[in-house]
């Protein structure tokens, strides 16, 4: 038992840091993309929309039914070998379009949930008096539902930080993939994830204290 | 399901933003964790691999474009066409050959056992009977190892990175790679390492292209920037600087 390299993990603190906005564009991509879709997909699944409800359906349970490493393995070497012109699609694409279907999966449901979770009686006090859906799904049913969803949805953007470690095997070097190969030219493996580590952990507490700002913002008007 | 694919496909066109290089530049995908060939120091490419290529890029009057991803991911890029070539001390093997065409070879090495620092049990390829044994997935050192006559006695674990410090930990027995790397780390890199016995296979690196015309055509302009760089001296001294001893010759 050595003791730890300071100086190293010192050196290495800016080199990673420059690999942080990678990451984080990575994840916040994904994260507006995955939303979009999500929410299309779960007013899809709560309306029934024909056509558009079975396969949103499949498309829910494919992305949730296989790991992400292996729809990424799929997007970036899978497809191109089937139809070559698929090339053009370069690692960070590939990483942020697997984030994005991946996530948008999970998101839907979660997103549905919280649609459906608000009670049917407002609906219809709603339409009673004159509203129409849209203002109904704006003014009664959206701000509930953002309410209860928000929580689940910032576990998915952490989690989406944490899972854009996986990109190194498409070729992208994020701070994953800078963190292994300093650490694999410098063998000293302790030092260098421990500084990845805590860039992760720095990033993800700052979100927590956004989610909570955020949380408190939108239960003023439920709070009693 | 073709609906699905129809979609996925739309979607894929839609987010998609080309950026292949076409202007005359060689791409090139290596691991960058593979000391001393290929390794990341403050944010730098450097080693062995990487000199040879700038060289032979250099003669050949193109431009380098390199590409590190996992290993794993290596063989994959270069069958889907987004990298020209490979350049991780890539072995010559027959399975190789079916799927690719290989340039000359400038790297002669043999595979090595190595095993924790005072570690008695193994003195050779033949001690691993029984052991557990760490390998890099994908490497030819796999293939070497299940190769052996007595391959189902031997536990082998395969890895994307790190076999070194797993071995030196003890969490496996012992290890296979190239002799000259396994050298190399025992000498600079602060592991309890050691190497158990003689190299037990010849094993000769060369650069993989994919067998098209432009893949055929890349390879015979590589192996003349190759044998004009073996002339000049150039390869027998980039390896003396890195290995002290010329190992790009048989």
């Amino acid at each position: 038992m050595g003791a730890l390299d300071v100086d190293y993990m010192l050196g290495l603190v800016p080199v990673l840091l420059g690999y942080l906005p990678l990451t984080l564009q990575l994840a916040s991509l994904g994260m507006v993309l995955a939303l979009i879709l999500a929410c299309l997909f779960a007013v899809i699944r709560v309306l029934r929309i024909p056509v558009l409800n079975p396969f949103t359906i499949v498309f829910i349970s494919f992305f949730r039914g296989t790991p992400l490493l292996v729809q990424l393995f799929l997007f970036y070497y899978g497809l191109p070998q089937l139809f070559s012109a698929l090339t053009v699609i370069d690692g960070i694409t590939a990483t942020i379009m697997g984030l994005t279907m991946h996530f948008s999966a999970y998101m839907a449901e979660s997103i549905r949930a919280a649609i459906v979770g608000v009670d049917r009686s407002q609906t219809e006090a709603a339409l009673s008096i004159g509203m129409t859906n849209s203002q109904l799904m704006r003014r009664i049913i959206l701000p509930q539902a953002t309410r209860v969803a928000l929580p689940t949805l910032m576990n998915y953007f952490i989690d989406m930080i944490k899972a854009t470690s996986l990109a190194f095997t498409l070729g992208v070097t994020e701070l994953m993939g800078a963190t292994q190969k300093e650490a694999s030219g410098s063998f000293l493996y302790f030092e260098a994830f421990i500084v990845a580590a805590v860039m992760y952990w720095i990033v993800v507490e700052m979100l927590s204290w956004l989610q909570g700002n955020l949380e408190t913002r939108l239960n003023k008007a439920y709070s009693r | 399901m073709k609906t699905l694919l129809a979609t996925t496909l739309l979607v894929l066109s839609l987010v998609a933003t080309p950026l292949l290089a076409q202007d005359g530049k060689i791409r090139v995908g290596m691991s960058g964790q593979y000391f001393p060939f290929t390794f990341v120091e403050q944010d730098t490419l450097k080693g062995f691999e990487v000199d040879v290529m700038n060289a032979v890029a250099q003669e050949m009057g193109r431009e380098v474009e390199y590409q590190t991803a996992a290993f794993s991911g290596l063989f994959g890029m270069l069958g889907a066409g987004r990298i020209d070539t490979v350049a991780n001390q890539i072995t010559i093997t027959e399975e190789r050959q079916k799927a690719y065409i290989f340039s000359e070879p400038y790297v002669y090495d043999g595979a090595q056992v190595v095993t924790k620092a005072g570690n008695t049990e193994i003195e050779g390829v033949e001690d691993l009977k029984g052991k557990t044994v760490a390998v890099n997935l994908g490497s030819n050192f796999e293939a070497l190892l299940r190769n052996l006559p007595y391959a189902d006695e031997i536990d082998i674990k395969t890895y994307d990175s790190n076999i070194e410090r797993d071995t030196a930990l003890g969490r496996v027995d012992a290890f296979v790679m190239d002799r000259v790397s396994a050298s190399q780390i025992i000498k600079e890199k602060p592991l309890p390492l050691e190497l158990a016995g003689p190299t037990f296979s010849q094993i000769t690196n060369a650069y993989p292209f994919k067998d098209t015309e432009e893949g055929r055509a890349l390879r015979d302009e590589v192996n003349a920037a190759l044998s004009a760089l073996r002339e000049k001296g150039t390869l027998r001294e980039i390896s003396e600087e890195w290995f002290g001893t010329d190992i790009t010759a048989p």
